[in-house]
């Protein structure tokens, strides 16, 4: 018996018992969106009941399944091999849970059916949510003990990388080349072709960096894998080592996501004791090993060339390329830098094989893609499809639309360098060419849906304030043309926009594509698509001053409503700039100049509050297209 | 000059670390939790640790937004910076947080109880809009993940008055809400 089928033997007498134990089980899903979600009452409730109650259950967990709008999600194992997804799962839920689940179904709180033939419950798949779903990557996602190796390796884990051991590096690279694999992280480069460059470095020792570094604010497809199936990712790792010889490898996770460097620390200890770490990996004369570093707060750190320069004690300025990481990477050695989706792919294509992975997908985008999506949606989540899926298709049918029906307006793909799409643009496939073609980046996963109350003016602020705070500083395009990209929007936002500013921001523009970093280069996207997309809406800003979806600063006046003066006195209360006026007979007036448009009163009062324009437009305002 | 105890304690604290392995972020967070900011004087210690200059050490410690030089706030509120939060009004909570607290990002009330630091989306947008409270000195141990404790509790979905409800309360001394 080889060491792997050794290993596989054990793992699946663990997975077994975790199917069928004597007892019930009760697992909860720990991850970042469930600690959100108040996971931790939840089990804290179960640890007292259960004890209170002298019940003979156990309590586990498993990671993230990407229905993060369910969270707190809680799975009932029973001896019987029914397995039964619930959510959400608060506190006061616990006793019916406890009542009902254990030897039946708690069928208020059911979500789906994950195993068993309790044909009362209908199978996890047919929910809405599970859609032009393919789970590939996200196969182990919510269903097993991230913690436990076993779990990973009863279900395929390191089968891959068993198989890719007995071929040879060349053979390896070969077969990644013809997968088709790219590059998850936004570029989209082969990543086969990556590793060849690697693999024909000369100095050593090599390196692999796995860029966990997942800035994108919304985005959150790649904290779901090392949350909650890390091995997938590590796994990756030692196959791409095995195909370009690096030695070393690193896994650079964001500060924010503590859960992840917990999860991925632990698995790497796992890894290791199983002999899929270190020397001879799986008796194959494989010796590779990799460590967790923890980012602390600095986007530019997701650009590979900053994240090396992090990793290396330094402040994560981003190098001038080239040379090239293949040839010049951490430490001045040749390193291989991928986004955690692109290493989780290598195992799948190694364990069932070229044609199997190109079974989905189109044919210049083979496989499938992790999506979060975020902002104005009814399920916030996380789901995974082929590549070349509408966005129509998984923004309606999976993520289920606007919270309140409202028109989607924009979508905002890529994260702040990205851009944004106008809602005409919602039928796009989901692979990279179709949106560059729009002039936006598809990104590493994240989509933000914006529906008719945003004002694109204000969101484009937002991003290039985020390019100006996150930028290094090395480039005076970079952050100084930001810096005079926010000055500019922000005047627009308080009234005093000009006519000259649409030629100036395209001058701005053009100058940060001379930055030397993608930082600097994609930071004028988000202007572009307001230029391009969302012109009226920015005419109507400066020209007549008037911001359609009511929200820009200076355009804007909180005011008491007709009839409303009298009965005001909680808005005013409530008011931190104490802008409330009460004059004469007990009528409130509103001091603009005091008002800093916090919104607090209209929360409060919503029909005694209204938010009007500030000034009358000079000439009646045309529409504005909304989309 | 640092007292004799402290250097030694940093020494301590830092013994595992060697140069030229990047350790520096390693170094600095383990100074940050122990101490909840990194002292001035630990910046020599990990600089002596790792044979960088102080500068250098300077330079990364101010470069990344997560780590503090000044003792942390009794309750730091982080405000959520991300387009979800901020599609839902998230820029409103920021204002009224910072009028009622009468502070700007990144600052502090003169007393030191309440702070506001600007975060970064941690993709928890299904709470949208939200802000974390994170309690200095609190280091959770137990069961479920030391780390993700001490990034602080969440509050969300928050509306602007239940923010100012919560920043009036803390600014008054109320700790405990």
């Amino acid at each position: 018996m080889t060491a792997y089928e050794e290993l596989r033997q054990q793992a699946e007498r663990v997975w077994r018992a975790f199917l069928h134990p004597e007892r019930p089980r009760i697992d909860v899903a720990v991850a970042t969106c469930s600690h959100a979600a108040g996971v931790h009452a939840t089990l804290a409730a179960l640890r007292e009941q259960i004890a209170a109650r002298a019940l003979a259950v156990d309590l586990g967990i498993t990671g993230c399944n990407g229905f993060c709008f369910l969270e707190p999600l809680v799975t009932v194992t029973r001896p019987d091999g029914s397995r039964i997804l619930y959510g959400p799962v608060r506190p006061d839920d616990v006793p019916d849970l406890l009542d009902q689940a254990l030897t039946g179904v708690c069928a208020r709180l059911v979500v789906g059916r994950l195993a068993g033939d309790d044909r009362t419950v209908p199978p996890l798949d047919e929910h809405p949510f599970m859609a032009h779903q393919v789970r590939r990557l996200m196969a182990n996602c919510g269903v097993i003990d991230p913690e436990n190796i076993d779990h990973s390796i009863a279900n395929g884990g390191y089968e891959g990388l068993s198989k890719a051991l007995q071929l040879t590096d060349e053979e390896v690279i070969k077969q990644t080349i013809a997968s088709g694999l790219w590059g998850r992280g936004g570029a989209a480069f082969p990543a086969g072709r990556k590793w060849d460059f690697l693999r024909g470095a000369r100095n050593r020792p090599k390196y692999m960096v796995c860029n966990a570094d997942e800035g994108d604010p919304g985005a959150f497809v790649n904290r779901v894998l090392l949350e909650s199936d890390p091995h997938l990712v590590i796994e990756g790792m030692i196959i791409a080592a095995h195909a370009t010889g690096a030695e070393y490898g690193y896994i650079y996770i964001r500060d924010e996501y503590p859960l992840a460097v917990e999860r991925c620390r632990k698995a790497l200890e796992q890894a290791r004791e199983r002999g899929l770490l270190g020397r001879n990996i799986l008796g194959s004369g494989l010796t590779y090993d990799m460590e967790v570093v923890r980012g602390a707060g600095a986007y530019v750190c997701g650009e590979e060339t900053g994240l090396l320069s992090s990793i290396e004690d330094s402040r994560g300025m981003p190098r001038i390329k080239p040379p090239f990481p293949a040839n010049a990477g951490v430490f001045g050695l040749p390193t291989n830098v991928n986004n955690v989706e692109t290493y989780a792919n290598a195992p799948l294509i190694f364990r069932h094989g070229v044609d199997w992975y190109r079974q989905y997908g189109t044919e210049r985008n083979p496989g499938t893609k992790m999506f979060s999506v975020t902002g104005d949606i009814a399920r916030v989540g996380c789901v995974e499809v082929p590549l070349g899926t509408k966005m129509s298709a998984i923004l309606l049918d999976n993520f289920g639309g606007t919270p309140d029906g409202r028109p989607i307006k924009a979508i905002q793909p890529g994260g702040p360098l990205g851009g944004i799409l106008p809602a005409s643009c919602l039928d796009l496939a989901l692979e990279p060419e179709p949106f560059r073609e729009q002039g936006v980046l598809m990104g590493s996963g994240g989509l933000v849906v914006c529906d008719d109350t945003t004002c694109i003016l204000d969101l484009v602020t937002y991003f290039e304030w985020f390019a100006e705070d996150e930028s290094c500083g090395r480039c005076t395009t970079c952050h100084g043309g930001t810096q005079r990209h926010v000055e500019i929007l922000r005047r627009i936002a308080d009234g005093n926009g000009r006519p000259s500013d649409i030629e100036l921001m395209g001058l701005l523009n053009d100058a940060l594509r001379w930055s030397n970093c993608f930082h600097g280069q994609g930071a004028p996207t988000a202007v572009q698509s307001l230029l391009r997309h969302f012109r009226d809406e920015l005419i109507a800003h400066i020209r007549d001053k008037y911001c359609p979806a009511g929200v820009c600063k200076g355009l804007i006046r909180y005011e008491v409503a007709a009839g409303h003066e009298r009965a005001v006195a909680p808005a005013a209360a409530i008011c931190p700039t104490a802008a409330f006026r009460e004059e004469e007979g007990g009528r409130y007036v509103i001091d603009d100049a005091r008002c800093i448009r916090c919104d607090a009163c209209r929360q409060l009062q919503p029909e005694a509050i209204q938010v009007v324009p500030a000034r009358q437009p000079r000439r009646a305002p045309e529409p504005v297209a909304v989309g | 000059m640092p007292d004799l105890r402290l250097r030694n304690q940093y020494q301590e604290l830092l013994r595992e670390f060697k140069p030229h392995s990047g350790h520096l972020l390693a170094c600095l967070h383990k100074v940050q939790h122990e101490f909840g900011y990194v002292p001035a004087d630990a910046v020599l210690a990990i600089a002596r640790q790792l044979k960088l200059t102080p500068a250098a050490v300077f330079g990364a410690l101010t470069f990344y937004t997560e780590f503090r030089t000044a003792p942390p706030p009794a309750v730091l509120i982080q405000w959520c910076s991300g387009p979800a939060c901020r599609l839902k009004g998230g820029e409103h909570i920021r204002r009224a947080l910072e009028a009622t607290l009468e502070i700007g990002m990144e600052e502090s009330t003169p007393d030191n109880r309440v702070g506001l630091h600007l975060q970064q989306c941690d993709g928890s947008c299904a709470y949208a809009p939200l802000v974390w409270l994170r309690r200095a000195g609190a280091h959770p141990d137990g069961p479920d993940a030391p780390l993700m404790a001490d990034r602080g509790a969440i509050r969300g979905p928050l509306t602007v008055p239940q923010a100012i409800e919560l920043a009036r309360r803390l600014k008054a001394g109320d700790l405990d809400v």
